[in-house]
Formats: structure tokens, sequence, C-alpha cells
């Protein structure tokens, strides 16, 4: 039996699911100064149905880590950077305790000039005498060889409670992605992991025997224990839930548009003949771009909770919250009690609702259902402005090769799966606005919890060969090794898959059903004075995201 | 945080699936570290910065640059409409103001492509800045248009396609033509008859380096921009002036590109040549895209870069300061007609031979343009490559007098009545057909 919880912005969800179905569901109020509280609220209602032992996994989605980066709760990281030539890497200085140690390593990760270790000493002598414990070690070009931050941690490693490395993270190129990541992923190490040591409690609590599981923003899991190694990865793993929840209630085949309408955002998802899009380069926390894998979303600030104004005549939704709605006691009119008036919801104090927006209405010479409507129409405009916005941009994306340019596939959604709170209330405006079908799922208001409970383990690797200097590298799975001249793009396939395979089944989470996909493989001849000396070989690989196949069937609704 | 002070569109497009050969200089590998590099600095990052995917020329946008023989179809393969199309796709963004600059970081390149097209000639086939600049007038309606070319062989392919028009002022940066590949691009190529002035080239010594292209943009280049006063300037980008370039002998780097660049101010540049793919490509075009987006270049620094070895010899220097003032009294005072061809009636007729290496292919041909009072005048060219068939070539210029439009009806049908041509193709415009005729 699984479990899964998704911590939200407002509400904390959480479901359990059995192969013959969702067997309970419960739902509390999420409580930022204590997350674990709304935790345990769930826990409690739910665990008693099933009997915690037959649980076999519990996979948590939290906004734990995103919350505490946005609300600048996190702890000073020291900062070591080696850039060498290029943009001066002083311009993604982060946080006060950054230093960017001279040395430099080339695009095929040869080392063109040394680190200068007495700089990063000295760097380490100031850290500690700020009383600085966590650090991110950073150099340019790492994935194509990681050196530098090896020597970098070493120096460090003696007066550190953690250290990231930027290695660790993805051999993906993103030099200041990787700074932002590792030093956002010290950041919050540990906050992080006094939530985890606490969830690890509760579970004990409950007598949960079961795995725990971290979602991540790509819509995969990954065990409590690595998590604690690498908390940024759970950043934005709320609208990950959102969209694994519609693939598991819903048979998506079709190229989609998702809208999870919460209380203070839309996320908006793309799907491509059933497969969620995936974000290219990374998630951009709090304004920076990083490295972290993410399924491809867009959040506006259109919700339930959203505070409606009026500026020149023009009835405005969001982008901010600004408490509750009225019907829940809340003092300014939001987009629920514009719904409330227009009767398509029926949420709390109706009357209250009614107060609200009509005074509103007259502050500025409108009647209240006239509001109301521009209100309703304001809000699903703007989603449906943000789906263009997100569809142009992805069909406009760059491509390399003059097959996938000429071949290339454009996403071109016919279908728009809404859920979330006000889903229902908001969808016959949508289906006015929106030329394609609406589909208003019937869990849809905890699919979220669904999909975080059935999402699976996934990982990706990078491999980077380079058959004229003889070395191979996986850098997010700690691999280097040596490799004769012959070395193939078959077997680099080859290795990157099996290595990956070796890796979850050291993490103790192989999944059998998993299927490892390639997603890019390409070999270079490397020309030297008309000889060819080598190849330079990039092989991308993951296990795919998806949910349990078995469970599946047993929450699949008609969609 | 960084931020562009002006907004740049990078078409990237290292076609990752085409070569000429495994292990020709213009090979996939090319621009593979350049995106290693962009990617790794997370140039695309920056705000203001954006990363765009190329247009794709169609056979009617190559037509209006060239004659393409025995078409467009048969010559070209998709990998130059989509170099084409990237520099057309930079020019869109620059024209409908979703970038202030924009690059076209394309493969293969083009400024060695003619007026006339058989085949591939220093590894280009079609002229990737002349589809954009036909693109600029027909869709955007630009007229006067300046391009400086900066890479280290002379742009012979651009320099031949506007020849006979004084819209376009083309000027080339290049090592001396006696020392290198194509072996032209003299101070006395100036233009046709109808165009005298608008050809520039600044032949430079084996071994300049930063200091002399620096002196040659302030006192040769800019002076002539600004007479001229264009309503757009583009840069024809060639990175093969660097110091580690193979097939070259500069000293340039990639902080004199970046300078360069800066001063210059081109609204759009498209790649050109560049095969040192490693040791400069990725530092250069760095720098070019930093500077395009008025982003502090100064840290970009090759590893190899030794100011001892890329200093610039003081007769070297000499020969720059002379050079200067020789071309622009040169410039200031014309002479009457080119120094190659004749005045045959009311025709300037000048007969040319022209060698494709990369296709071995031989072309001669015969090209008059007529000496026309009120406008820059019809162009006609007979051309055959080796033993093939004669073909014929009539372009009726942009902004083209009566007279001269009629005329150029007027040859072409005799042309295809004379039945001395196998293919024949007119190219009317603006916005007018291009008609090509099988005979």
């Amino acid at each position: 039996m699984l479990m899964g919880i998704d911590v939200g912005g407002t509400h904390t969800d959480a479901v359990l699911v059995c192969r013959k179905g969702l067997l309970a569901w419960a739902k509390a109020k999420t409580h930022h100064g204590d997350l674990m509280r709304s935790i345990r609220e769930v826990l409690t209602a739910i665990a008693a149905k099933a009997g915690a032992k037959a649980i076999s996994r519990l996979n948590l989605s939290t906004t734990l880590s995103t919350n505490a980066i946005v609300e600048g709760l996190t702890e000073p990281v020291g900062v070591f950077v080696s850039a060498g030539p290029g943009i001066d890497a002083r311009a993604y200085a982060v946080g006060e305790h950054y230093a960017v140690i001279p040395g430099c390593t080339d695009h095929r990760g040869r080392v063109t000039r040394p680190l200068d270790e007495a700089r990063a000493r000295e760097h380490a002598a100031r850290c500690k005498a700020a009383h600085v414990s966590v650090y991110a070690c950073v150099s340019k070009f790492s994935p194509r060889n990681p050196e530098f931050e090896e020597s970098l941690r070493a120096v460090v490693h003696p007066q550190a409670d953690f250290v990231s490395c930027g290695h660790e993270f993805s051999g993906q190129l993103g030099f200041p992605r990787r700074i932002h990541t590792a030093a956002c992923n010290a950041s919050v190490w540990r906050v992080f992991n006094r939530f985890a040591d606490a969830v690890q409690r509760a579970a004990l609590d409950f007598g949960l025997m079961g795995q725990v599981n971290i979602l991540k923003a790509d819509g995969g899991t990954m065990p409590l224990s690595v998590s604690r190694s690498f908390p940024v990865e759970s950043i934005l793993s709320g609208p990950a839930a959102s969209v694994m929840g519609i693939i598991a209630v819903c048979d998506i085949a079709e190229d989609s548009v998702i809208l999870d309408i919460g209380g203070t955002t839309t996320d908006i998802a793309l799907f491509a003949e059933g497969a969620p899009l995936i974000e290219p380069d990374g998630a951009v926390i709090s304004g920076r771009p990083t490295l972290v894998r993410a399924l491809k979303t867009r959040s506006i600030g259109v919700g339930g909770d959203s505070a409606l104004s009026v500026l020149e005549g023009q009835v405005r939704v969001g982008p901010r919250r600004l408490g509750p709605s009225m019907a829940e006691g809340g003092e300014r009119p939001t987009l629920t009690d514009a719904l409330n008036v227009l009767g398509r919801a029926e949420l709390g104090d109706v009357s209250a609702s009614r107060r609200g927006v009509n005074e509103l209405a007259r502050a500025n010479g409108m009647d209240g259902e006239t509001l109301a409507q521009d209100a309703a129409l304001a809000a699903v405009t703007s989603i449906r402005a943000a789906v263009i916005e997100l569809t142009r941009a992805v069909n406009d994306r760059p491509v390399y090769t003059i097959y996938e340019l000429l071949e290339g596939k454009r996403v071109a959604p016919s279908r728009v799966y809404v859920m979330g709170g006000p889903a229902k209330a908001l969808e016959g405006l949508l289906s006015e606005v929106f030329p394609e079908e609406v589909v208003v799922p019937e869990g849809y208001a905890v699919a979220n919890a669904i999909g975080a409970a059935l999402s699976r383990p996934t990982l990706s690797a990078e491999l980077f060969a380079d058959t004229q200097r003889g070395r191979m590298l996986i850098p997010g799975l700690d691999v280097e090794q040596d490799v004769p001249r012959t070395y193939s793009l078959d077997e680099a396939q080859a290795d990157a898959a099996q290595r990956l395979g070796d890796y979850l089944n050291q993490l103790g989470v192989a999944d059998p059903e998993a299927l490892v996909e390639t997603l890019e493989a390409q070999s270079f001849n490397m020309v030297e004075d008309g000889e060819l000396v080598g190849r330079s070989i990039r092989v991308k690989c993951q296990v795919k995201p998806g949910v349990l196949p078995g469970y599946r069937e047993a929450v699949r609704q008609p969609c | 945080m960084l931020k562009a002070a002006d907004t740049l569109g990078v078409v990237f497009f290292p076609a990752y699936d085409w070569a000429i050969s495994p292990t020709h200089p213009e090979r996939q590998e090319r621009l593979l570290y350049t995106q290693d590099q962009l990617r790794e600095e997370g140039l695309f990052d920056i705000p203001g910065v954006r990363e765009y995917k190329p247009d794709v020329a169609l056979a009617h946008d190559v037509d209006l640059a060239h004659f393409t023989f025995p078409g467009v179809e048969e010559v070209l393969t998709s990998s130059h409409l989509v170099s084409a199309g990237g520099a057309m796709r930079a020019a869109r963004l620059v024209m409908e103001r979703e970038a202030r600059r924009a690059f076209a970081l394309v493969r293969p390149p083009g400024h060695h492509a003619m007026k006339v097209v058989h085949g591939t000639r220093g590894f280009c086939t079609v002229n990737v800045e002349a589809v954009m600049v036909e693109t600029l007038r027909e869709r955007y309606g630009v007229r006067r248009i300046a391009i400086v070319d900066t890479d280290c062989h002379h742009g012979d392919g651009t320099q031949d396609v506007y020849w006979h028009d004084p819209d376009v002022l083309f000027i080339s940066l290049h090592q001396d033509g006696r020392t290198i590949y194509p072996g032209s691009g003299f101070p006395y190529e100036l233009g046709g008859p109808t165009a005298m002035g608008s050809t520039c080239n600044i032949p430079l010594l084996p071994g300049t380096g930063d200091q002399g292209i620096l002196h040659m943009l302030d006192h040769v280049v800019l002076p002539l921009i600004e007479r001229f006063r264009p309503e757009i300037v583009i840069n024809s980008a060639g990175q093969d002036n660097h110091f580690s370039d193979p097939i070259t002998n500069m000293n340039f780097t990639a902080q004199g590109y970046a300078e360069l660049t800066r001063r210059l101010g081109a609204d759009i540049a498209v790649l050109e040549g560049g095969y040192s793919i490693q040791g400069a490509l990725p530092y250069v075009n760095l720098g070019i895209c930093l500077a395009m987006a008025g982003i502090d270049a100064s840290g970009v620094v090759e590893p190899q870069y030794d100011p001892e070895r890329v200093k610039q010899e003081q007769r070297i220097t000499d020969y720059t300061l002379s050079l200067s003032d020789q071309l622009m009294s040169y410039f200031l005072d014309p002479p009457a007609m080119p120094k190659h061809g004749k005045a045959e009636g009311e025709w300037f007729v000048r007969e040319k031979e022209v060698h494709y290496d990369t296709d071995a292919i031989f072309e001669r041909q015969r090209e008059k343009v007529l000496l026309c009072p009120d406008c820059s005048g019809v162009v006609s060219i007979e051309s055959r490559a080796d033993s093939g068939p004669l073909c014929l070539g009539v372009q009726i210029p942009p902004g083209a007098c009566d007279a001269c439009r009629e005329r150029g009806h007027e040859e072409f049908e005799t042309g295809q009545r004379s039945r001395n041509y196998r293919r024949a193709m007119l190219v009317d415009r603006p916005g007018r057909a291009v008609k090509r005729v099988l005979i």
C-alpha cells in the first residue's frame, strides 16, 4: 500500500492507494511555521484506516526548501569558486562569503592553470572566523574534470558540517547555475535535515516500516537518506506532484495542458504525446537559474485566494494573495468570493463574499455581479494567455540538428486538464476561453497527493568521454575511469545505463519496471592537423519519470 | 546579477548532423566547444540574452540573392537553407525589435558564394548574408546597408553579389590576397561602374594583430560607414584572424575581436569562417556575444594567450598607418571606371573565371551591366561551368528605372529566343516573381 503526502501552499493532502484503488484521503491546512504539524494531522487521519504496517512506501512532497529559500530563512554559505577566463565570476556572487580562487580548467577538462590552494585556505580561514559551517565548492567545467572541486572540498572539509560540490548535481554545463545549485543546497541543508529527522521520527511514531521518499522537481522520488545530501532537489516538487497526479489519474496520450489552480497560484504544465515536458536546463529558484532537473511548469499569480482590485475601471485578479477569501474570514474579496457571487462555487460564508464584492464594486461605480463576472473572466483570460506564451516558448526552443529542425514536432495541445480547489468552479469559464476540450477529472482535489504516492524513483546521468585523453566521467554518479582510445558511442550508452542501474541498486530503490532511456547520444570526431585524434562522446540518460503501473489502473478515473 | 545593456538574440545552429567530410575543417565538431563555452558561461541565462532557433530559407529567398544553376534544390542541402534561414531569423529579430542586436552563429558559412552558384567554394555554397540582406529589403524595405567582413579571407562572394549595388557598402578586412585564399581583395576593387566606391578592401599583412585591425576600423571602416549613412550595419564575423587558427597567419585575440565588435556596433552579426575550434572559437564567439550585448568582456582570455607572441611587429604597424591614409584618399577621389572590364556600347563588360575549390568546378563568366544614368543598371551574366551548358542570369536591380526594367525583360526574352542557353533566370524585384526557365 502506498501513501502520498503533498504539502501545498494552502493545504496538505494525503492519500492511501492500494492495488484496488484509492483507500482513503485526508486534507489539512498547511501550517507554514510547523509543517510537521500538518503532516502529523493527515497521517493521523489516514494511517488508522490502513494500519501503518501495511504501508510499504511513503512519498512526500514538500515546499520546505522552496519556502526557506524564498523567505530567506537559509544559513550563510562559504562559497569557493574557481573560474578562469570568461565572464567575471564575481558577477555570480551569492552571499557574503564568496571567493573566486585562481585556477582554470578548459572545456575538455584540461587544467590550463593550477588551482591556487593557498588562496582557498585564506578564504577558509575567513569563513571559519565568521562562523560559517556549510560550504559550496564549484569550478568551471567541473563536469569535465571535478579535480578542482575535490581539492577545494579537501581544504574546507575539516571545518565544515557539510560541503556541496557542483559536479555532484549534474553533468550538464552551466557554471552560474552550478554555483547557485550548490550554494542553495548547502544553505538549506540544515533546515531540511531537521525536517527529515522529524519526518523519520513521525514515521517511527506511527509505526511506518516502509521506505520514505521525497518527491523531486522532475516528478521522480529520491530516498529520504539521499535527500539529506541533496535537499535542493526537493524544490518545486509541488507542481511536480500535480503533474504526476494527472498522469496517474487520467490516460493522457495526446498533447495537453495541465492546469493546477491552487489558492495562490496556477501552475501550468505541458504534455507532448502524453509525456510531461522537462525544463531542459534546470529549474529557476527565486529568480536564479539552477541545474535542478524539473518538469517544465510555469506559475502565475492567479488562484482562489488572489485578491481582486479595480484599476481605472479594469478588474484585476492577483497576482498577490492578501489573506484568505472573505467567505473564509478574510478582509479582501478574492477570486473565490467572485465565484461564490456568481453561484459557481459555494465555499464558506457566501453572504460574506457577496458583501465584499458588492463593496468593492460600489467603490468603483460598478455592480457586484458585473465585477464578479469581470474578475472570473480576467482570471481565465490571464491563464489562457500564460498557456499560449508557454506553448509558444516551447515550440520556439532551440534545436541543434537539421533533422530536429526539419522534422521538429510542435506541441499543439488538444485538451486542457484542470485540477486544484477552484477547478470545478472555473470549468465553465475555462471552456469558454479555451478552444481545446476542458476536462476536470473526478479526483481533482487530491490528484496531487495521488501523484506523490505513485511517483517512482528517477535519476539521470550525463556521461562525457574524451577518447584522446582516454577518460570517461559520469559526474553525478561520481564515476571517473580510463577508457581505451577505441571507446565507442555504443559502449558509452551501455555504460551510462549500467552505472545508473548500479547506483539505484546501491540506494536500494531499483525498480524492475523502470525504463532507462537515452535522451541524447552524440559522438564528435576530434581532428587535429587534419588527423582524427579521438572522439568527444556525450550521452545523457535517465530513469524515465512516471507512475507505478501496477497502481495506475487502480486510480484511473474517467477523464 | 549580470544584465545585457543591449538585448541580444543569438541564433545558434551548430548543425550537428552535417559536414563536408569527416575530417574537413568545416565539420560537426566546429561549434561544439563554442556551445560548451556559451552553456558553461550561462550566456543564455543572462537577462536580455536569448537563444533562438533558425528559420529555414526557401528556394525563393535564395533566388533573390543568387543565380543558382541548375537550381536551388540541386545545389543546396538542407543545411545551407537552415544556415541562411538562421541569418534571416537574426534579421527578423532585429527588424521586429525582439532584440536590439542579433548574432547568427550558424554553419556552414557563406561569404565565398558569389552571384552565380554552381557549387561550393571556400566551404561556402550559399551566401547567407546576401540572402539575409535580400530579406531585409523584401520584407522590411531597408535600402542602405553596410556589410563589414572581418573574416581573415577576402569576402569575395559578398563583394561579387553586391558589386553593382550602390546601396550596399561592402568593406572587407582580410589577410593580403597574395598570401592566402581566395587571392583577391585589393584596394583597386571598388565596385562596378555604376557602384564605384561601394566596395572597400583592406588587405592586411600576415602577422597583423589587434592593434592593426583596430587602427583600420577607426581610420577607414568607421569613417566610411559614417559617410555612407547605412540604415543597418552587418558584420560578417569570421573568427579566423585568431593567432591559433590553423589555416591563416594573423595574430588577433579574443579581446581584439570583442573590442572590434564593441566599436563597430553592428546590428546583426553572422558567423563566417574560423577553424581553430578549440583554441579560438569558444572564446572569440563568447567575446563577440558579450560585446554585442554590452556586457563586460574583459575576462575573456584564451588559455594559450601570450602577449609577447601576438605582439604586432613595427613594420606591420607602419604598413597599416600608410595603408589607411592611401585607402581614404582613394575613396575620396576614386578613378572613373573599374580596373578590369571595358565599355561595349551601352554595356560595361567583364570576363571572369571562378574556381570552386571545394567542388572542383571551373566556371567562365561574361558579366555585363547597363551603364544607365538613372539607376544602377540591369545586370546580365552568361555563365558556363566546366563543359556544362551555358546559362543566363538577368537581374533588374532594386529601384530600377522603367527603361532598365524593360531592358531586363528584353534581355531575358532575347536570351530565351537565341537558344544559346540551357537555363535562364530573371530576377525582377522587389516583390516581383523570379523567373526560372529551362530551355
